[in-house]
């Protein structure tokens, strides 16, 4: 019945698609951070959302309210970021895990109600505009360029580019990074943090590390979505952020960063198609039912495939003992 | 124990008057010992005698309320465990922490020591100094596993690992480090004969060899009082004996901490 429901012109286009890549690879880089974090070290950060608005509001103050150029704005805006990881890290990971994953749900909020409340600097509610001037004149000439083989149509074609050309970059930087014995030591850390201080690792230094690169990734999934809605504003970071960047790892499976890209694009697919959805329904019900679509999705992966698109079943059963 | 005056016995490790309060019971009651550079020392104690907890104040994974620690000549109270690791002393878990989802093979070259690459700088400016040396730390990985009758299972998951296969590895695994002192806790409990014989085998050997002291905590007697030097008697919280294994076994003391575990002692 549901086939016929969803209106199948707006789901073929290319338009449709291009969007959905700009959203998939945006928080398919958000993810690559948790990732990292939960996948390679066992630490459970449910403060993405919370380094995402960081890195965002950082670049769009520093270039809209203090006059800065946006590409030096990128790199100290990381920087924000990561400087914030380690701060929230620094008391926090010494705690259980289930502690640490509070304290993180509660730095997100802070931020945001903070983006919601300091008006003067983040425009409050109404957001913050004209950080993107630099950004813009690069999408034209590309879109100019794209013109030429007959796809100048499409006005976020650029930064779909442009977000998975990054998306590549980041996933073979990733691999390299946990594929080394910094990355073996994450690893021995999320299996027996014990174990890996009584071979002499300083646990805590490699967790801090670990969530300041997620912070650094959520930062440049904040300007990936700031440039794509051109402006920022609180609402884009509720926590609910951070639980479909964990519904991406669920899907593509844990410590893959390839599984990201596939449980992104699954992910995004499903609720941009069901955004598309004529039921005879109200507006928000039409919302819950695309949520719902989702958990579905979720609750049959898990009863046939419990490992994800592309994690290693052995990890998961093994890693619980 | 009176105060004497310091033990003649050159000394890798010495604990004085360690305490340790969970609440209202004396987990550590005030134990003190000293642990002679090169032996084979037996910790051994009914149940809840504290000998776990003393090896975890004594390798920084919970904080002594009191006391003093030294680890040759310099103080350790109170130190995190990975700096006590760093300074040569390496302990085994009484329940093996095996990293399951791990290969054996990165199990083993996790420990080796003075990798370049395990520090995200280093690693990204200088890679091919990272790279020669995980070549030589998988050498010695090879060759540990080979003498602990591991080398096929390599490229295994840890966790797919025996009882006693996980013992060997962690042993193996501290030894990577170049330990000069390893603390096992209960190194043949749930490890068939065979095993635990080439598990002691190797511990003799390696003291030999490269000086290596162990202190080891077992409840096979057997073991304790053929393979130790000495053996450290813990009851209640404290130190009640601690000499030669055949003192050890003629003492009152311990044969009266021991009864109502009549097997045991005897």
């Amino acid at each position: 019945m549901l086939v016929y429901a969803v209106s199948f012109e707006a789901v073929l286009g290319l338009e449709f698609w291009i969007g959905v890549a700009v959203l998939a690879g945006t928080y398919g880089i958000f993810a690559l951070g948790l990732q990292l974090n939960v996948g390679f070290t066992g630490i459970l950060n449910f403060g993405q959302a919370g380094f995402m608005a960081l890195g965002a509001y950082a670049m769009g103050i520093l270039v809209a309210d203090v006059g800065w150029s946006f590409w030096l704005a990128l790199p100290v805006a990381t920087l924000i970021a990561m400087a914030a990881g380690v701060f929230i890290g620094l008391p926090s990971l010494r705690l259980r895990a289930d502690y640490f994953a509070i304290v993180t749900i509660a730095f997100a909020e802070t931020i945001r109600y903070t983006a919601q409340n300091a008006r003067e600097l983040t425009g409050g509610n109404q957001g913050l505009l004209g950080f993107d001037n630099e950004w813009a004149e690069i999408s034209i000439a590309m879109q100019d360029a794209l013109g030429n083989v007959g796809l100048g149509e499409y006005f976020l074609l650029p930064l779909a580019i442009v977000t998975w050309i990054l998306f590549g970059v980041l996933v073979i930087v990733l691999r390299r990074l946990t594929r080394s014995p910094w990355g073996r030591v994450l690893r021995a850390i999320r299996e027996d943090e014990d174990a890996a201080a009584a071979l002499g690792k300083n646990t805590l230094s490699y967790k801090l590390q670990s969530l300041a690169i997620a912070a650094a990734l959520g930062a440049i999934a904040g300007y990936l979505l700031a440039l794509n809605l051109s402006f920022i504003n609180p609402f884009q970071f509720e926590p609910l952020l951070t639980f479909i960047g964990y519904a991406v790892l669920v899907l593509g499976g844990l410590a893959s960063y390839v599984g990201v890209a596939v449980g992104a694009v699954v992910l995004w697919t499903l609720l941009e198609a069901t955004r598309s959805l004529d039921l005879p329904l109200a507006a928000e019900q039409i919302a819950a039912v695309r949520f719902m679509l989702v958990g579905l999705a979720l609750i049959l992966l898990m009863a046939f495939r419990p490992q994800g698109a592309l994690g290693k079943r052995e990890e998961m059963v093994l890693g619980d003992q | 124990m009176t105060s004497e005056a310091p033990a003649p016995r050159d000394s890798i490790l010495e604990v004085e008057g360690v305490f340790k309060h969970f609440g209202g019971i004396n987990a550590v009651n005030g134990a003190t010992l000293d642990v002679g550079r090169g032996s084979i020392t037996g910790l051994i104690g009914p149940n809840g005698a504290g000998k776990t907890t003393l090896f975890n104040l004594i390798t920084g994974f919970i904080r002594p309320d009191r006391g003093r620690i030294v680890y040759d000549g310099e103080s350790i109270f109170r130190h995190r465990p990975h700096r006590i690791a760093s300074r040569g002393m390496v302990r085994t878990f009484q329940i093996t922490k095996a990293l399951s989802a791990m290969s054996v093979l990165d199990n083993m070259m996790l420990a080796g020591p003075d990798q370049p690459g395990e520090r995200l700088p280093s690693l990204v400016m200088r890679p091919g100094r990272a790279r020669t040396r995980e070549k030589e730390v998988h050498e010695e990985a090879l060759e540990l596993l080979d003498t602990f009758g591991l080398a096929q299972k390599g490229d295994d998951y840890a966790g797919t690992l025996s009882g006693g296969q996980r013992k060997l590895l962690e042993l193996a695994r501290a030894l990577m480090m170049q330990p000069r002192t390893v603390l096992l806790d209960e190194p043949m409990a749930g490890v068939n004969p065979t095993l635990g014989r080439r598990l002691l085998a190797h511990m003799q050997q390696l003291r030999e060899e490269r000086g290596t002291t162990f202190l080891f905590i077992e409840h096979d007697m057997e073991a304790v009082m053929n393979h130790s030097d000495r053996v450290i008697v813990m009851a209640q919280g404290e130190v009640i004996a601690d000499g030669p294994p055949a003192e050890v076994r003629r003492d009152q003391r311990v044969i009266d901490a021991y009864l109502g575990d009549p097997g045991v002692a005897a």
